[in-house]
């Protein structure tokens, strides 16, 4: 066979081959990946390369191949099992920053100046080192920052507020077209759709994306900017609407001339101030 | 506008927001979120009791103002 035929030939088979090969390893993105995991792949690719130029025998260097895909399977599977390998191969997290302080020796350690500290900080929205309560570095390199609780950001915990679970909207229409798994998924049907989006006055088609969101409202864009399509605020409807019935009720109490309808019509508006209260976070939140 | 018609006004819209609430507690996945629904209904069924008993007797005075 002639030299060409024979690296065309080889050049094909490797480059499927390396494809299966990367993807049997995993699916680790390169910037999560250790500098172990980095190395291997570079071994890989070489190996990879020198075979499919025909540098080195083919056997030899299947067999190359073979031990750099193997090992790091087997040892991430031990590493999955035991924690010891685990440590041994990824290494453990270093601390940089505890209760505020820098942990100079942690830094020689793993080879950080100030400076590239700092840097790494201010990516993490940490300019001010005082606000800085915990920092490590994790095994890939990344640095995790945990700021003094007082320079967090204001979670609707900490204001004593209740929100609603939201649940992740689900698409429905994409690029025009239905789609029936996401809706199914809901609990609603085509017939559904469609009605909801007759109501806003749009056909299917002029549809690029719709999105339903936990509560069952429908969001859409449409290929047509021009079109204006009303924002759905049935939910703020409803309490303005309770909040008027309340303001009624309270009315009627002060129109009655009997006592006990009064009472009646005062115990009626402290309940739907009550179903008020309940619902707000449901409903505006 | 008469003090039955009024009350029948909110009546009204208190059977509005009833029905759409229904919907929601239908709809949400969540069974907490769908359960708070429930309890409001239930409170809101109530105080429609009570606006429906005094319709009656408004209607029952003033037998003029009857029907819508």
């Amino acid at each position: 066979m002639k030299d060409w035929l024979i690296i065309l030939l080889r050049s094909i088979s490797l480059f499927f081959l390396t494809l299966a090969v990367i993807r049997i390893i995993g699916k680790r993105q390169p910037s999560r990946m250790n500098p172990f995991n980095f190395a291997n792949y570079m071994v890989i690719a070489v190996i990879a390369a020198l075979i499919s130029v025909n540098v080195i025998n083919l056997v030899f260097g299947l067999i190359a191949l073979a031990v750099w895909v193997i090992t790091p399977i087997a040892l991430d599977y031990l590493a999955v099992k035991s924690k010891w390998v685990h440590d041994l191969i990824n290494g453990k997290p270093t601390i940089l920053i505890k209760d505020g302080k820098v942990m100079e020796e942690n830094l020689i350690q793993v080879r950080y100046t100030g400076e590239e500290l700092l840097r790494e900080l201010r990516s993490k929205n940490a300019f001010n080192l005082a606000d800085v309560e915990f920092a490590i570095m994790e095994t890939t390199g990344d640095i995790s920052v945990l700021m003094k609780s007082a320079k967090k950001p204001v979670t609707p915990y900490d204001l004593g507020r209740k929100v609603s679970p939201q649940p992740e909207p689900e698409t429905v229409i994409l690029d025009g077209n239905i789609l029936n798994e996401p809706l199914a998924n809901l609990g609603l049907n085509q017939d559904w759709l469609k009605v909801q989006l007759e109501n806003m006055g749009v056909s299917p088609d002029n549809v690029f994306i719709g999105q339903v969101d936990g509560s069952g409202n429908l969001y859409i864009d449409l290929f047509d900017d021009a079109l204006q399509v009303p924002i759905p605020k049935v939910k703020e409807l409803i309490y303005a609407n309770l909040e008027k019935c309340q303001a009624d009720l309270i009315a009627f109490a002060l129109d009655t001339k009997d006592p006990q309808m009064k009472e009646i019509y005062v115990n009626d508006a402290n309940k739907i101030g009550k179903v008020k209260g309940k619902l707000e976070p449901y409903l505006l939140r | 506008m008469t003090v039955g018609s009024k009350v029948k006004q909110t009546l009204a819209s208190l059977k509005g927001i009833k029905s759409t609430l229904e919907v929601y507690a239908l709809q949400t996945q969540d069974d907490e979120t769908s359960g708070i629904y429930r309890d409001s209904l239930n409170i809101i069924n109530e105080v429609m009791d009570d606006l429906e008993k005094r319709v009656q007797t408004l209607e029952f005075e003033e037998p003029q103002y009857r029907g819508l």
